[in-house]
């Protein structure tokens, strides 16, 4: 009896661990299509979700010890609440974000925090109580249980929910029936979990019922939880990437990826400057490269019959999806290459009279690598000697803000490097255009000398773009702001300003709360606390930067990085298991842990400099050995903390608060302020302070 | 097997039908109104204890400001009538109490100057073709979500770098510039009037035309005062409900159709401008009211522009307005009796062409800022001798 009760909340355990995953995923997904999608938000819901969970897992000592005896029942009960959550949350967050705010509207950094943190409240406290409180029912039958083993077995649905999402659901469902398969395993071990002679009671029954219910009506509301205000939803799609919509308003098409409107059927003019700004430059337009595209482009560029055309498009589906709804048009020399630009362009010896790229303000790490030095050295090698580089950042009507300023300026500098001409035309957005032969302002003049009829640019260019706004703008570019470096990615940091401008707010505020929260929080725990913390800490700083690393090198290649956040979770299993299976846990062991974890980081600075020669198995290999060292460190810091319930919870929260952390860190902070070199030195640091305090506790015994 | 009791299959029959209670939690999915959703009120606060320590060089006494007491000061230029205690700010952001007196901070000081075709502002029935020296101070009474030039408009004056220009020299500047008028536009000309009206004066005085681009949020008095050198002006309609003015803009709408009964009434050329935001102003009723109201009040005779949404500042989550809504507009407007309706923001021949409200041929053929085709004698139809209403010459 004692066994399957047992393993009755292993099944339980292993299933909380694959929903909470998929449902982190999904969570995450689903604020990226309702809010800003850049690396601050993200950071920002991970730092919510694993802080949230954290001070779940302190609850539970404390409320299971004064109010709430740990029964097996309530297990059941809170584990149902726990299944039927990730649905009601989705849908939620879609719901209240019209009702808190304005429809159509983006918004600032904090109601975005305290709009991710009071959605995702309910469920990750909850989450974060039931892993311990999990163990504290099994150790009523069993009071020598130990902890490592309720972490390992929840690292195993961890590991299993991440694989699940990544290359399952994410391919084949939609967000909601995502949660119904990945809730339905947690359910029916729920409902096992209940003693026999309870599973028929009625009240039992009517609970796992109704959870049910709960999902599959989830499922029937999907459909109308995203219909828009404006026309209707005549295309929805999840791809691997995000969400991807196309709504239709009488007879225009937009096509919205990740909540935002990113081409219009009928923005003519935005087509015209892309694609007639740059070519219009050149003397025989024949072979292109588009790095992305938006609608009316293709009909643009036919006029100048180039010979190819080369559309290189990330998403399949963007493409599939442009040319469906007649975005853009098929057009003769027309290929489409479902691939990374970067590595597109790292892998191929074509020569183009014009390279074209057509993506959004650099605000993301993949995005910012189409804006680097590298990738302009790249882009040179590729352009014939009259050739142009094109791209765009969002434009200004009648006065160039200081953010803005320094970002044209820091990409002006970065890329005048390898071009001798570079011209920026302030249009409906700021284009650069990048050549070593000169370049002309007078677009319309020479438009009519090739015969190319256009409508916006022969009507309002000279009244929109005059000379003297031209000069203006490239007399206000600052030479002295910093060139953006792949791995100083200095137009994120700008970006962040930008967004923070935007809003009229400063990060200042939450930087000193979040400060003094750290440093009290650092004061009351103990040492082997504060080792699982900065583990924690450099676990999840040094995945961001492998993730950042990792696309600078190899591009974004979706089924590569998925590896990497499970490698990152993989090696938490193994490392737990032998720590636990270790006769001798002393504090020597966890500074050996410490030592070698530092040692991987010095691995990674050396790796960073050589990043191109490595192959991608270095990479997740080091995923692997990080976190096998801090699955190890576990119940190692666990022994020495004592194993009971307090440790227990404590030292579970520590290494959440600590991952927390070093997401929130290393993302927004560490990467954008110092470059990720200086970010891993940061985090080896920091793991030093650790070393440090191993070493020189003194045991109590 | 074990039989099921009489009170177990109540329960459980029970509970199968409580199973339909999340569709009914789910219900509100079911439409979507976006005018109903989020805050209701956008409008801007005094900023309290936000005067820089000392004036600058380019501050100036306020035109129109009354004294209360405890050297409290109201500001009486737009209906935000700001009450400001020493070393607060203003809604707008352009004005301070310093120790009991109203300075505005924006005089002399423009952040922006351009030469702009006229056409751009828009004003289609003034001096078509003519350059207008155009700019602008930081500040604005209103917080619209989809702002164009948040830039200056959302920012205090020492926030931005400016020129330095003197009403005296703004003249001299837009001569030179062989500008036939000064448009005081971009952000919002309400909050520098002092600058403007200053500037407008010697304007006058040497001939050159005054043009004001305002969201109309003023009041009657200082407003009466610029009649009294305004040429020309584009008054934006930001939509025909309250609601809606206080949700996007942060404004009243009643202050700024005020705003038109004056400009009328003081014999003033004035345009009209109506962007359809996509979800809140693309509403074929409401616009059916707005130009009954204007027929009522204005006469058909003022030109009104129906403009294409993109998204912009922070109202950037919604499409563009697709251009048949425009179109449709433009035809519901000419329907109900307005004579000369355009759409704008959008390459569309017809909605940009002038047409003559009694023979109806083309007077006017626009083709972005140029004009291939001119077709009045003076301020008359060349075709049917019409007076075509605005300023031509």
């Amino acid at each position: 009896m004692k066994r399957k009760n047992e393993r009755a909340i292993i099944r339980v355990v292993i299933a909380t661990g694959i929903s909470s995953v998929v449902t982190q995923l999904l969570i995450i997904r689903e604020f990226l299509a309702q809010f800003q999608s850049n690396e601050f938000v993200i950071a920002l819901i991970l730092f919510n979700w694993l802080i949230i969970g954290g001070a779940g897992t302190l609850l539970a000592h404390w409320v299971t010890k004064r109010f709430w005896h740990a029964t097996i029942n309530r297990l059941g009960w809170l584990s149902l609440i726990l299944a039927s959550l990730p649905a009601v949350q989705i849908l939620a967050i879609r719901q209240l974000r019209d009702l808190f705010f304005i429809h159509g509207s983006s918004v600032g950094f904090y109601s975005t925090f305290a709009y991710t943190f009071f959605t995702i409240a309910p469920y990750c406290l909850l989450l974060g109580f039931v892993l311990p409180y999990s163990l504290f029912v099994i150790r009523i039958e069993n009071p020598d249980y130990s902890g490592t083993l309720i972490y390992i077995i929840d690292n195993l649905g961890d590991v299993s929910g991440g694989a699940l999402f990544s290359f399952v659901l994410v391919f084949l469902v939609t967000p909601l029936k995502a949660t119904f398969f990945a809730n339905l395993p947690l359910l029916l071990a729920t409902y096992l979990l209940f003693p026999s002679s309870s599973r028929h009671r009625p009240l039992v029954f009517l609970g796992t019922g109704l959870t049910f219910a709960i999902l599959v009506f989830s499922i029937i509301m999907e459909p109308s939880s995203l219909k828009p205000s404006e026309g209707k939803l005549v295309y929805y799609s999840e791809s691997r990437y995000g969400r991807i919509e196309v709504h239709q308003n009488q007879e225009q098409f937009t096509l919205f990826v990740g909540g935002l409107p990113l081409f219009g059927s009928q923005n003519i003019s935005m087509a015209e400057e892309t694609i007639h700004y740059p070519l219009s430059q050149i003397s025989k337009v024949q072979n292109i490269l588009l790095i992305s595209a938006q609608g009316g482009m293709m009909a643009e560029l036919e006029k100048y019959r180039p010979d190819s055309i080369d559309y290189v498009e990330l998403d399949p589906k963007v493409a599939d999806i442009q040319f469906r709804f007649g975005l853009i048009k098929r057009i003769p020399g027309l290929k489409v290459i479902h691939q990374d630009g970067r590595s597109y362009l790292a892998g191929s010896h074509k020569i183009y009279d014009a390279i074209i790229i057509n993506l959004g303000e650099p605000d993301t790490f993949q995005i910012n690598r189409f804006f680097t030095d590298r990738f302009f050295s790249m882009a040179r090698r590729h352009l014939a000697g009259n050739g142009v580089l094109s791209f765009a950042m969002k434009g200004f009507d009648n006065y160039l803000a200081e953010p803005q300023r320094q970002k044209l300026s820091s990409l002006y500098n970065t890329v005048t490097d390898y071009f001798d001409h570079v011209l920026l035309l302030p249009g409906q957005k700021t284009f650069f255009l990048c050549s070593s032969q000169p370049l002309s302002t007078d677009i319309p003049a020479l438009l009519v000398k090739k015969g190319i009829h256009t409508r916006y640019i022969k009507g309002y260019y000279y009244g929109n773009l005059t000379q003297e706004r031209i000069a203006r703008l490239n007399r206000l570019i600052d030479p002295e702001t910093p060139k953006n470096r792949d791995d100083s990615p200095q137009l994120m940091r700008l970006m962040f300003i930008q967004w923070f401008a935007k809003f009229a707010s400063s990060p200042t505020g939450f930087i000193a709360v979040f400060t003094v929260l750290f440093l009290i929080y650092l004061v009351r725990i103990t040492a082997e606390e504060f080792v699982l913390f900065s583990t924690g800490f450099t676990v999840m700083g040094s995945e961001i930067l492998v993730i950042f690393a990792f696309q600078i090198f190899f591009g974004y290649i979706y089924t590569q990085i998925g590896l990497i956040v499970t490698v990152f979770l993989a090696g938490l299993l193994p490392g737990a298991w032998f720590g636990e299976r270790l006769h001798r846990r002393s504090k020597q062991t966890l500074a050996l842990a410490d030592g070698l974890m530092i040692a991987m980081m010095g691995l990674l600075i050396l790796a960073m400099q050589h990043g191109s020669l490595l192959p991608v198995a270095f990479f997740l290999v080091f995923g692997f050995v990080v976190s096998l060292i801090c699955g190890f460190q576990f119940p190692v810091a666990l022994y020495l903390r004592g194993g009971d319930a307090p440790a227990v919870t404590r030292t579970f929260s520590a290494d959440l608060i600590g991952a927390a952390c070093g997401t929130l860190v290393t993302s927004v902070v560490l990467i954008p302020y110092c470059g990720i070199i200086w970010a891993a030195a940061g985090l080896i640091g920091f793991k030093f302070c650790s070393l440090i305090v191993v070493v020189t506790r003194h045991e109590k015994n | 097997m074990k039989k099921i009791s009489r009170r177990h299959f109540l329960y459980c029959s029970a509970g199968l039908l409580c199973y339909t209670v999340p569709a009914y939690a789910f219900r509100p999915f079911s439409e979507k109104i976006s005018a109903a959703t989020g805050p209701v009120d956008i409008r801007g606060l005094v900023f309290k204890k936000d005067a820089p320590k000392k004036l600058w060089k380019w501050s100036h006494e306020g035109f129109l400001y009354t004294k209360l007491g405890n050297k409290t000061v109201m500001c009486g230029i737009c209906p935000n009538r700001c009450m400001l205690s020493p070393g607060d700010r203003s809604v707008c952001r352009s004005k301070v109490n310093m120790n009991g007196t109203l300075y505005s901070l924006t005089y002399g000081n423009p952040c922006s100057v351009n030469v702009d075709p006229i056409e751009k502002k828009p004003l289609f029935h003034f001096k078509p073709q003519s350059k207008a020296f155009s700019i602008a101070t930081t500040g604005c009474n209103f917080r619209c979500l989809n702002c164009q030039n948040w830039e200056i408009s959302q920012s205090k004056p020492h926030e931005v770098r400016h020129y330095e220009l003197f009403p005296a020299d703004v003249i001299k500047t837009a001569q030179r510039a062989e500008c036939e008028s000064i448009a005081y536009t971009y952000s919002e000309a309400v909050t520098f009037f002092e600058y403007m009206i200053d500037t407008a004066r010697i304007a006058r005085d040497n001939g050159i035309s005054n043009l004001w681009i305002s969201n109309g949020y003023i009041n009657r008095k200082p407003l009466l005062e610029l009649c009294r050198v305004l040429d020309g002006a584009n008054v934006n309609i930001k939509s025909f409900s309250d609601d809606i003015y206080r949700k996007l803009n942060g404004g009243r709408l009643q202050p700024v159709l005020n705003t038109f009964k004056t400009l009328h009434e003081q014999g003033i050329h004035f345009e009209m401008t109506n962007l359809v935001v996509p979800g809140y102003v693309d509403n074929a009723d409401m616009v059916k009211q707005m130009c009954q109201w204007i027929l009522e009040n204005l006469g058909p005779d003022y030109p009104l522009h129906f403009l294409r949404f993109f998204p912009k500042y922070k109202l950037d989550r919604l499409p563009a307005t697709p251009i048949s809504i425009l179109i449709r507009f433009r035809k519901l407007a000419m329907d109900e009796g307005i004579r000369y309706v355009y759409v704008g923001n959008v390459s569309f021949p017809e909605g940009n062409n002038t047409y003559c409200h009694n023979c109806k041929k083309l007077l006017i053929e626009r083709f972005g800022y140029s004009i291939p085709t001119y077709n009045l004698d003076e301020n008359r139809c060349k075709y049917c001798q019409t007076i075509i209403p605005g300023r031509w010459a």
